[in-house]
């Protein structure tokens, strides 16, 4: 009787096929998505290479695909720790800590001597990308690293750099920041490395100290060597800080080690399993059901789980559409026919500049949008010829929104800067006076705004996690070679959906794929894609589980709600929830920030009121001179941009004779291409400047908690 | 003594405690202040599986003090407090602490003692006593079992005076406080300003745990108080509350039981008085509510005190999620957006609420 032990993974099948302790046959390949397939293909040549007999020979399965698979060939099924803490234990009796690092998921398995035998603890964690080996290798494909170079860069000897260890996306914009700002890609690549470890120590040991000797499996584990050089310098770190006696001569490269095998430590602790097993267990019933099963059950199974589409039925869609279906504003009027003042919103955003044009009476006239060039100036005066380029001189009044609105306000001349969550709410009470929640999904950020007695009393921006933004929709769209405008067709389309898992947007682009070898097609696709997006809005982004509680009345605004697939997603979603809810699309979703800045500024503004306005030709004229150099570069993080300055010759300005870039009086500084709020701020110098003020107002302004903060823990005098 | 949790409303009790029984100010050591870094250095990988940070920034505390100090300690001192001194004391049912973080300690010192005892190992004693600082005639004995043959030659009644003295330094400190509260409200009713309560756990206060956000408005000129430290003589509480009391509505001007009837948890009962007295009071235009991530104890009482406070319009705004990173982006957005409304209403409101008042007000004579 012999036994294969096969681990079906989320990215490779690893099998080893035995007879009592001698290995007859083993393999390891990439599935591209195809477990099943996969698998078969394995016992077809197992059959033919090693004589596999249905009826006599076992199979046990291990990994995340095993369960489909194992009980259309009669094989058995080990849960994937129990798995290869049974090869560890059996292969190595010395070993007290395992890291198995997975494409998707990672492992902790701390072995304890006790009076028993061997007692285990076991952590695992799958539901984020931070720590696993997709965190890695989807970073250096950012990086255009090939994966045999990624493979031989080493951990050791490089300088570090900050990379969020949380999220995959994340790590990929530090990254990219990292290299924009000229970090060699050898440190990042360290970098990313030290963020693996760190993520795995800081959530998988749970108070436990991993003690020598240990082992390191799976494929990252195996095939990074910066990786296995990460571990040995931490636990060495590690050990040494927690004086763990380490036996003598004995160095952390022999403590710590990848043995050869690495990859099939699963498949071999299914076969280790499969000898405590009663031995008619797990008998292979040969493979004509799995075959079955590749050429048409996957494909009947694929549209019993699918979800109901997202169209719904068409008497249902056709209601919705009748309600949601135009929401969009009239165009605007343009200038012709207009006279007298302008009233203009700017909104300026991280990746694009808006600008709404009102005519007093509130009317619509104009929109003007441009991607942001890096210097707000420029995307500042982009904006403003277009606007005179449309026939809209006379401006009234001026208010700015978004990551600029401070930088610009006195270069431009602005009556007021509205902070983005006043400005989105002015616009979505406009819409809808008695508006309890706004949700703002833009292309890169996830907005929830909940409102009381008109204010905003809550704010919620996903910040954390990229789970939920709608650049991910454009993206898969593209991928498609669809429109953007033709997505809610496409999707509506759709008879079935898959379901697609909420969270991670890592795990989530490989769940696309996953989905797509099922045999889902682009439409199908899509429509879930919009279907999970209300998920990730509110729960994961938000964090709202109970969405009641936040109100009965809801506005969408934002880009991502033009997309009308999007819209029927959040409308099923919320009145699931709450079924006498009333949601509103603002008719001008994407143009919401701006238009609540001349919302503001209209509000403020009466006839014959003085802007502040510098004008068209002001703006045109404006000298500036850009500095960027050593002494320009953030040095509030690790990550240190290379910002640049932007000195703007501005009657009147203060200028910074503190600086090391020294700004004379009569010029205004704009800080750009920092890649956070901090790198605002310029260095220790403002810093000063701006505590010494901070310190002044605290004598008027007391905050006993900071007095708390500064008096309590001080020692007391005793009352003798 | 690591500097978490409640004892960031008992500090004075220690100090005076421990300083009448001889010990030098200097040699009673405070962690530092929470701090991510904190716990990248000294907490990592001695975690325990908990959501709340505030107990679980603990183990962070713990290992600066064992591993990060230039004088070696000798003891690490971290009472399990069960129940705590509150000015609403004699008015509600109990004055108990959260249980998880009464029990915090135990919690954290489990990661220090599940492989080896590592408290040995830096040579310190670990003590750790549960002690009922709302029932102050039991601490003593409390007390004197813990030190007992740690100090040397400690007796029950040097341990009784310095228990006394601990409760006393902590009531000087606590009075101080409530009167500068009532100096900032002075000096905004004789200005007509306005300020801005804090409604929060005391360990919001810690930079690592509250993120020091209400600076960002003290900085822009509005005064901050604490719900900690309000004020309470007799003829404030009379102003605000005497109408209702004399109408029955409530038994004194520290009753709560109108809107929490379970009041057993000290700390969610005065934030509950916070909400009550900022409901009332003019001057206070904006109420802030700061709560760590998925803390149980403040979930049931985000509706009442949101809706106390809104009752007499006076603006509310909750940070609901806090956890070990200061979220500066959307803190800076949210910091704009109250300072925005402040602006805009806070002279409404306060006309409102002042009217709502008897015209003689104890904050500005004549």
């Amino acid at each position: 009787m012999r036994t294969l032990g096969i681990d079906v993974g989320s990215t490779t099948v690893k099998a080893v096929f035995c007879e009592g302790d001698a290995v007859l046959w083993r393999d390891y390949q990439r599935h591209n998505t195809h477990q099943a397939e996969k698998v078969l293909e394995f016992l077809v040549r197992l059959e033919a290479e090693c004589g596999l007999q249905p009826g006599r020979d076992r199979l046990f399965f291990t990994g995340s695909g095993a369960g489909v698979i194992a009980p259309l060939v009669g094989g058995r099924i080990v849960q994937e720790v129990v798995a290869v803490a049974a090869a560890v234990e059996r292969l190595h009796p010395d070993v007290h800590f395992v890291s198995e690092i997975g494409g998707e998921d990672m492992k902790t398995i701390f072995f304890t001597a006790s009076e028993s035998g061997k007692g285990k603890q076991i952590y695992m964690q799958s539901a984020c990308s931070g720590g696993t080996g997709t965190f890695i290798e989807k970073t250096a494909r950012k990086l255009r690293i090939p994966p045999e170079d990624l493979a031989r860069m080493p951990y050791d000897g490089h300088t570090l750099h900050k990379i969020s260890s949380k999220c995959g996306i994340f790590a990929e914009a530090d990254a990219n920041s990292l290299l924009k700002s000229g970090v060699k890609v050898e440190e990042i690549v360290a970098s990313l490395f030290e963020a693996v470890v760190y993520q795995n120590l800081a959530t998988l040991t749970k108070g436990n100290t991993p003690m020598p000797q240990v082992l390191l499996l799976g494929g990252p584990n195996c095939f990074f060597l910066g990786l296995q050089q990460a571990w040995r310098h931490h636990l060495g770190l590690l050990w040494q800080e927690r004086g763990v006696a380490l036996p003598e001569d004995a160095t952390p490269e022999m403590l710590i080690t990848v043995p050869a095998d690495a990859l099939y430590y699963g498949a071999l602790g299914c076969v280790e399993v499969a000898g405590t097993e009663p031995p008619d267990s797990g008998r292979y019933v040969g493979g004509t059901t799995l075959r079955w099963w590749v050429e048409e059950g996957q494909h009947a199974a694929k549209a019993k789980e699918g979800g109901t589409p997202l169209g719904g039925d068409p008497a249902a869609l056709a209601d919705f559409r009748a309600r949601y279906g135009a929401t969009a504003g009239p165009p605007p009027v343009g200038a012709e026919g207009h006279r007298g003042p302008v009233i203009l919103g700017c909104d300026f955003g991280s990746t694009t500049a808006k600008a709404v044009a009102l005519a007093p009476d509130g009317r619509l006239l104009h929109t003007a949008y441009t991607p942001s060039k890096g210097n707000p100036i420029e995307d500042a005066r982009a904006l403003f010829r277009d606007i005179s380029a449309a026939g809209l001189t006379e401006i009234g009044a001026l208010a700015l929104t978004g990551y600029g609105k401070d930088l610009l306000r006195d270069i431009l001349g602005a009556d007021e800067a509205v902070v983005e969550t006043v400005a989105h709410a002015r616009s979505a009470i406009a819409v809808f006076p008695d508006a309890d929640v706004i949700c703002d999904v833009g292309g890169t950020d996830v907005k929830i705004m909940m409102l009381r007695q008109g204010t905003v009393a809550d704010f919620r921006l996903n910040s954390q996690c990229s789970s939920g933004n709608g650049a991910f929709l454009q993206g898969v769209a593209e991928r498609y070679g669809i429109r953007l405008e033709d997505y809610a067709e496409k999707a509506f389309a759709a008879r079935a959906m898959p379901s697609l898992a909420m969270g991670c947007g890592v795990f989530l682009q490989s769940d696309i794929v996953n989905q797509q070898r099922k045999g889902w097609s682009a439409e199908e696709i899509m429509a879930a894609l919009a279907a999970v997006l209300p998920l990730n809005v509110w729960v994961y982004a938000g964090q709202l589980n109970n969405l009641r509680a936040a109100g009965r009345r809801f506005v969408l605004q934002g880009g991502t709600h033009r997309n009308l697939a999007v819209v029927k997603a959040q409308v099923d979603f919320i009145t699931a929830r709450i079924p006498d809810a009333e949601i509103r699309v603002h008719p001008y979703a994407g143009e919401a920030g701006a238009m609540g800045a001349a919302l503001s500024a209209l509000d403020a503004w009466s006839p014959g009121k003085a802007t502040r306005f510098r004008g068209f030709d002001a703006i045109e004229a404006l000298t500036w001179r850009t500095t960027t150099s050593e002494d320009t570069v953030c040095r509030w993080c690790t990550v240190n941009c290379k910002r640049s300055f932007i000195d703007v010759e501005l009657p009147g300005a203060p200028g910074r004779p503190w600086s090391k870039v020294p700004l004379e009086p009569g010029w205004q500084r704009v800080i750009a291409a920092n890649s956070c709020p901090k790198g605002l701020v310029e260095d220790v110098n403002e810093m000063r400047a701006v505590k010494d003020a901070m310190e002044e107002n605290a004598g008027v302004s007391p905050n006993i908690g900071a007095l708390v903060r500064e008096e309590a823990f001080r020692s007391v005098r005793l009352v003798a | 003594m690591p500097r978490v949790l409640n004892v960031w409303s008992t500090h004075r009790f220690w100090l005076g405690f421990f300083g009448a029984l001889g010990l030098p100010a200097n040699r009673l050591v405070f962690s530092s202040d929470t701090s991510e870094e904190q716990f990248r250095e000294f907490g990592r990988g001695r975690g325990t599986v908990d959501c709340c940070w505030p107990v679980k920034c603990a183990s962070a505390h713990y290992g600066e003090l064992m591993f990060g100090q230039r004088r070696k300690l000798d003891v690490l001192f971290s009472p399990l407090i069960y129940n705590m001194p509150s000015m609403l004391a004699g008015h509600v049912v109990d004055n108990l602490a959260c249980p998880r973080v009464m029990a915090g300690p135990e919690m954290v010192r489990a990661g220090f003692t599940r492989e080896k005892d590592l408290f040995a190992e830096a040579g310190l004693r670990y003590v750790a006593p549960l002690v009922t600082l709302a029932e102050p005639q039991l601490v003593a004995g409390q007390l004197f079992k813990a030190f007992d043959g740690i100090l040397p030659g400690l007796t029950p009644a040097e341990t009784e005076a310095a228990v006394a003295e601990g409760f006393a330094a902590l009531a000087r400190f606590d009075a101080d406080m409530r009167g500068r509260s009532r100096h900032v409200l002075e000096r905004c009713a004789a200005e007509g300003r306005p300020c801005i309560l804090v409604l929060a756990r005391p360990y919001h206060m810690d930079p690592g745990i509250g993120h020091e956000i209400e600076n960002d408005l003290q900085n822009a000129g509005y005064p901050v108080l604490w719900s900690q430290y309000l004020p309470q003589d007799p003829a404030l509480m009379d102003w605000l509350f005497g109408e209702e009391v004399r109408a029955g509505l409530m038994a004194s001007p520290f009753d709560i039981a109108d809107v929490w009837p379970s009041s057993y948890s000290a700390n969610t009962n005065e934030i509950i008085w916070g909400a009550k007295f900022a409901a009332r009071m003019p001057w206070i235009a904006g109420v802030i509510r700061m709560t760590s991530y998925e803390c149980g104890m403040d979930q049931p009482t985000f509706t009442p005190v949101q809706a106390i406070v809104e009752h007499s319009g006076t603006l509310y705004f909750a940070f609901q999620e806090l956890d070990s990173t200061k979220p500066a982006g959307s803190v800076r957005i949210r910091v704009e957006t109250i300072l925005h409304y402040l602006g805009r209403s806070s002279a409404g409101i306060i006309a409102r609420k002042r009217a709502l008042l008897p015209p003689d007000c104890p904050l500005a004579p004549g």
